[in-house]
């Protein structure tokens, strides 16, 4: 059984956000959750400065400890290495948002979606209702939602239940890329099979210095992060005093 | 005369469980938004309310059982009322949890997809079998059948109980302030210190307001009960003011600003003042101390200080965010309970007061115990 990694070139990562968005259309996320988020940093003072991004996800953990502290094993592991969420069996406890220590996992705190009911117009007798649309376009939950996520998960999560990035296990399943790997116009993002010595990612891994966040903490996440992005240089110096 | 203060006392208590069934039909229909919570502050004032009501709940089965486990006899006449207070108080914390919990209704797959690696899932199953037990030890010594077994099998249970929950907070490694070799021993000891206070408040005040006089024996016991009370206060504070040095003052770590930030909040400056040093300043005097208004306040102060304590423990993990929750976010966030979260505790209150009262009326909790 294969065991699926993400390797994230920072190199090639321009910080477009483009995974953010098509991880949102992919999996039909409400506003507010982001299961392909980031992290942006600035460093430095003026003239001297400097902008990191980061982009994150689940990190798909071997150790996983949102899977460990589930009481009913609605987080689990499947075969393939990917950590998947049953919402039937969750409690809403939400003791894996405070288990991750990574911050990927997020709760459906009211009903989500829930403006595509609107039944009024924003400009009355010019732009259509919220429900008028999503009625023209075949009567979906939104315009836009995508009935393939309910392949393998509710397509919409319901209140209550908490939910995170599936590595798109229904495209996985299907020898499709996560959709956010597809998306991505800099191919920042590579996906593949870690106990293939030949797949692209065992080849990254192994020829880049790479890292992974938070590792001491012994979770084995399974986003690995290489090289880094500088357009910069500077003369050689050994400084002074 | 009687009968008015009774009717007010039932319509106030009605009241508080009115506000309950409000904030469950408004969880349930609208969702836990309306909650200040957010998914940076995950666990707050609902959560927080089920620890001080579970831990109280253990901390009343270390002092039931204290004639039984340690064979101090002049604890048994009020070891009935105690398991009665006890059973009220769990029911209290359930009346939290389900408030707190987004999907109550799932809670059966704790028995069809059970996970015993999970803290969580011993939690449920112990707070479960715990009830029953209860109500059995409640319902032998009603009939005057009293079970040694039972009772020490509840102080066991009390002690699983709490040092569980220590286990369950300090499982994350990513949270290093909640320390679990820590808690399990913290947890035990300020649920204790909470037992012993809700049993000296509820049965000092009890008697002042149903009986005319109080026993010489009863007197004595109670007056036992307020040192042993002083003594807990004292070694908790000393556990709280540690933790205060260890994770606020000397740690370094990163994971600890939550923890330091929450020094300075006034959650905690209600524990440390009015829940810890004024209770064990009225606890030392004993002129204070052998009066039921002395016992009182010192009890009543010491559990709203407990329940800030539980409230502020729970928010030092989680006020600075981590990873991409940070996003757009200050360094650390700030927490205002809504007037539904207020609603929670006040509604469990009210419903263990209104139990316990109900108790007090129609079942005999002075009833022989055969030893």
């Amino acid at each position: 059984m294969a065991q699926y990694a993400m390797v994230i070139d920072l190199q090639r990562c321009v910080g477009c956000g483009a995974c953010s968005v098509a991880c949102k259309n992919e999996n039909n996320l409400t506003e507010g959750i982001l299961w392909s988020n980031k992290i942006t940093k600035t460093e430095g003072t003026f003239p001297y400065v400097r902008y990191h991004y980061l982009p994150t996800l689940c990190n798909h953990c071997e150790n996983a400890p949102c899977v460990t502290g589930c009481p009913t094993k609605a987080m689990h592991k499947l075969k393939n290495g990917i950590t998947m969420h049953d919402p039937n069996k969750c409690i809403g406890c939400r003791y894996c948002m405070f288990n991750c220590p990574y911050g990927v996992i997020y709760f459906n705190w009211e009903k989500a979606q829930k403006f595509w009911e609107d039944d009024e117009a924003v400009i009355k007798g010019c732009t259509a209702s919220p429900k008028e649309q999503t009625q023209k376009v075949g009567g979906g939950a939104f315009p836009y939602y995508n009935p393939e996520r309910e392949e393998t998960l509710d397509g919409i999560r319901r209140a209550g239940v908490v939910e995170k990035c599936t590595f798109c296990d229904h495209r996985v399943k299907k020898g499709k890329l996560p959709y956010c790997v597809e998306a991505c116009p800099a191919d920042a993002r590579i996906f593949g099979d870690l106990d293939d010595p030949n797949s692209k990612v065992s080849f990254l891994i192994g020829k880049y210095h790479q890292f992974r966040l938070k590792e001491d903490l012994g979770t084995e996440p399974k986003v690995y992060y290489i090289r880094s992005f500088s357009h910069t240089h500077y003369q050689s110096t050994k400084g002074g005093i | 005369m009687q009968g008015i203060k009774r009717s007010l006392w039932i319509g106030i208590l009605s009241l508080g469980v009115l506000a309950g069934l409000l904030t469950a039909y408004k969880v349930f229909t609208t969702g836990l938004v309306v909650y200040a919570k957010t998914n940076i502050l995950v666990w707050t004032m609902p959560l927080a309310s089920y620890v001080f009501f579970s831990l109280t709940s253990s901390g009343l089965a270390f002092v039931s059982s204290i004639p039984i486990v340690f064979g101090i006899k002049r604890y048994g006449p009020i070891e009935k009322r105690t398991i009665f207070l006890e059973i009220s108080v769990l029911i209290a914390a359930f009346v939290c949890l389900v408030l707190h919990l987004g999907s109550p209704l799932s809670a059966i797959y704790f028995l069809l997809s059970p996970n015993p690696a999970s803290p969580l899932w011993w939690l449920g199953i112990l707070y479960g079998i715990y009830l029953v037990i209860l109500v059995t030890t409640f319902w032998r010594m009603h009939t005057a059948v009293h079970s040694k077994a039972l009772g020490v099998f509840v102080f066991l249970i009390g002690i699983a109980t709490s040092t569980m929950l220590g286990w369950l907070f300090g499982h994350p490694d990513g949270r290093p302030a909640f320390n679990a070799p820590y808690l399990t021993m913290y947890f035990p000891l300020t649920a204790l210190a909470s037992g012993l206070a809700a049993v000296s408040l509820v049965g000092s005040l009890g008697c002042h307001f149903a009986c005319d006089t109080m026993s010489e024996d009863r007197a004595t016991l109670y007056e036992d009960i307020a040192k042993l009370f002083g003594i807990v206060i004292a070694i908790t504070l000393l556990f709280f003011l540690w933790r205060s040095v260890t994770g606020g003052v000397s740690a370094t770590a990163l994971q600890f600003g939550g923890f330091r930030r929450m020094l300075h909040s006034r959650s905690h400056h209600i524990a440390l003042w009015l829940g810890f040093i004024v209770p064990l300043l009225l606890m030392a005097l004993r002129s204070v101390r052998s009066t039921t208004w002395g016992k009182a306040t010192a009890s009543s102060l010491f559990l709203i200080g407990m329940f800030a304590e539980r409230l502020g423990f729970l928010l030092s993990g989680e006020v600075m965010p981590m990873g991409p929750m940070a996003e757009g976010q200050p360094q650390f966030v700030s927490y205002a309970p809504t007037i539904w979260e207020v609603f929670v505790p006040t509604s469990a209150l009210s419903v263990m007061l209104l139990l316990y009262t109900l108790g007090e009326w129609y079942l005999n909790l002075e009833g022989p115990v055969n030893k």
